[in-house]
């Protein structure tokens, strides 16, 4: 029932913001709006106020909404459809495209899904978003849910100052890994020993020059090969057959971002998976 | 008697030898010089007179044991009387008292006699210069083995190999398949097509040599092919004047063991490279028949050098035809190790830097 009730007040709200805050100018009723909605109750108070601000100070500053959500249940509902509907109804977006990414997991069915709309379809491409969850997946799946919610908004960050410097992330543009020195270390040491094993593999070979011939064949008399049978005859074949990767996407081309319309008719991006 | 021959400059009375540079016979005492076919004649005259004694020179003197002697002979020099002792197939050597080369005639006659020799073209100070090159170019080669490497020994040989003729004869089945990829708007298609391929036919082999000689390893003698057969001359022992020689010991019997495991895998392989145009080949079933030819009987020259490092020995082995070197060299471990962690570190270093300004960009 209390789940129920969150779904009532939510739909209200939705409601309340489709009479009252459609003739308005939307980037003023993003502001008011909390971008974060913890009613998983995944995070502590600190936590959550922590967070609050980081969203608020990354939403403000890019003019891109950041958002989001926790729910105990989607009662059945398509995660996809659900997190569309919220960014809608909610009024979330800056701009007349309504600039802005939503991030929802639901607990019981262990789905998270990423809605993407107006310029954040552009920021946010299919494999950028791919790199993102890969990202943020191992603290989902830990239950460390604060510091995957901080990864998502700062990763965002960097993903739409990308975009914003004309080249978002995608296929032939993904972002470089921060260096990492001890990795970095065991990487070179590991290829320093290999090739040196090789190296003086090779030398230590050039030492040895004693080897048994297994072979006679700078004993065959020239041309006396005769083939007196030669035939190749045909048995079966089998063909197989995979689906090709099709290529769609905004951008056109590989790459870009995959959209559909959401419930309200309007366009977002996204996508979704099991943590 | 006639058991060991010299050849005796007919100018001075000084002993003779072969030398490879001019391919003659050269006495160095008056450079007088003497056509191989000249002597061939001589060597003729030479056979006829040794029908009557068979035996050699045994000095079985009373302080050798029973068995002791068993694998030596002894001859005497013609020239100073010197006692020479070799093994029992030993051919050709040289007096250890006046230095004079000599031919044993016995171990070259009836069936012992060789069809044919590959005469020495390079001589001993290639064979030494060969040695030097050998040792170059090679990093983990100990520097002490380098510069204080004396060379013990340099010994021309003529080895004994027995050279056989065969005709294979192969019938090889293999299961080949071609694969051919294909797409249209929806699907991209593999067609795998299985063949039988069927190939039968016959190779011939000329003169696959193989040591005869129980002395010398057979892997060297193997890494020093190819021998150059076209160049080989009818057997004359004035050859061997100024080398060593040793007898076969070793039977064309035992021989064509090895000779036949070459032929094989020649033929399957050749036979393999007339099967194209498939991705994959495999052998399933064949059979290959060898019909061995001629056996022929025939010295190959190899220059032989021996060091000694670190108390062991370390043999080097020459193609005296084609300047061929070959023989194992030690490895310096410290150098190994230098080359190991320096390279190491090294290329370690420069992957991390790459790594470091590859983030960067």
């Amino acid at each position: 029932m209390k789940n129920m009730n969150r779904i009532a007040a939510a739909i209200l709200t939705a409601l309340l913001g489709i009479v009252f805050a459609m003739p308005a100018v939307t980037a003023e009723a993003a502001e008011d709006m909390m971008r974060i909605s913890d009613w998983a109750e995944l995070l502590s108070d600190d936590e959550e106020a922590e967070l609050s601000d980081q969203l608020d100070e990354i939403s403000e500053r890019q003019q891109f909404d950041i958002v989001i959500v926790t729910l105990d249940s989607l009662e059945g509902a398509d995660v996809t459809a659900y997190a569309d509907d919220f960014y809608d109804y909610n009024g979330y977006g800056f701009g007349e495209e309504k600039d802005g990414i939503l991030f929802l997991i639901s607990m019981e069915e262990r789905d998270w899904c990423i809605s993407t709309s107006g310029y954040g379809i552009t920021a946010f491409t299919d494999v950028g978003q791919e790199y993102l969850s890969e990202k943020f997946l191992p603290y989902l799946s830990d239950g460390d849910y604060g510091e995957a919610f901080r990864i998502f908004a700062s990763q965002c960050d960097d993903y739409i100052t990308q975009a914003r410097a004309g080249t978002p992330y995608d296929v032939d543009n993904m972002p470089t890994e921060p260096f990492s020195p001890f990795g970095a270390l065991i990487i070179a040491a590991g290829t320093g020993f290999i090739a040196a094993f090789i190296a003086t593999g090779i030398m230590k070979l050039g030492l040895r020059s004693v080897f048994s011939e297994p072979k006679a064949e700078s004993y065959i008399k020239k041309d006396s090969l005769n083939l007196t049978k030669n035939y190749d005859l045909f048995l079966y074949r089998n063909v197989t057959r995979t689906e090709r990767q099709k290529e769609t996407g905004s951008s056109g081309g590989s790459g870009g971002s995959t959209t559909h319309t959401s419930s309200s008719g309007n366009t977002h991006g996204g996508s979704r998976g099991k943590f | 008697m006639a058991a060991i021959q010299e050849y005796k400059c007919p100018c001075c009375g000084g002993a003779i030898a072969f030398d490879s540079t001019v391919q003659k016979m050269k006495c160095p005492y008056c450079e007088t010089e003497f056509e191989m076919e000249t002597l061939a004649d001589y060597d003729r005259e030479l056979k006829s007179g040794q029908i009557d004694d068979m035996s050699w020179e045994t000095s079985g003197g009373n302080e050798w044991r029973e068995g002791e002697t068993d694998g030596l002979r002894s001859y005497i020099c013609k020239s100073c009387g010197g006692e020479i002792v070799g093994d029992e197939s030993m051919s050709a050597t040289s007096c250890p008292y006046c230095g004079n080369h000599v031919v044993i005639m016995n171990q070259f006659s009836g069936a012992l006699k060789p069809d044919c020799v590959i005469p020495f073209k390079l001589d001993k100070n290639a064979a030494k210069l060969a040695l030097k090159n050998h040792y170059m170019g090679k990093r983990l080669l100990p520097k002490v083995f380098k510069d204080e490497n004396h060379i013990d020994e340099v010994k021309g040989v003529y080895v004994p190999f027995w050279l056989f003729d065969a005709e294979a004869d192969a019938d090889i089945r293999y299961r080949a398949s071609k694969v051919r990829t294909w797409s249209d708007s929806n699907y991209n298609y593999t067609e795998t097509s299985y063949y039988a391929v069927c190939r039968g036919g016959s190779i011939i082999f000329e003169n696959v040599p193989v040591d005869g000689s129980e002395k010398m390893p057979d892997e060297w003698m193997e890494s020093l092919e190819p021998f150059d057969f076209s160049k080989a001359v009818d057997f004359q022992t004035a050859y061997l004047a100024g080398y060593l020689a040793d007898k076969y010991d070793v039977d064309a019997d035992q021989s064509v063991m090895r000779a036949n495991e070459r032929i094989r895998k020649s033929t399957e392989d050749t036979i393999a490279e007339t099967v194209r145009g498939y991705t994959t080949v495999t052998r399933e079933t064949g059979s290959i028949r060898l019909h061995n030819g001629k056996v022929k009987y025939a010295l190959f020259p190899v220059w032989l050098l021996s060091t000694t490092w670190k108390g062991e020995k370390y043999l080097f082995a020459m193609n005296g035809q084609s300047g061929k070197m070959v023989g194992d060299l030690p490895v310096d471990k410290g150098a190994y190790r230098k080359w190991l962690f320096g390279l190491a570190g090294a290329v370690g270093a420069a992957v991390y830097v790459i790594l470091f300004l590859a983030s960067l960009l």
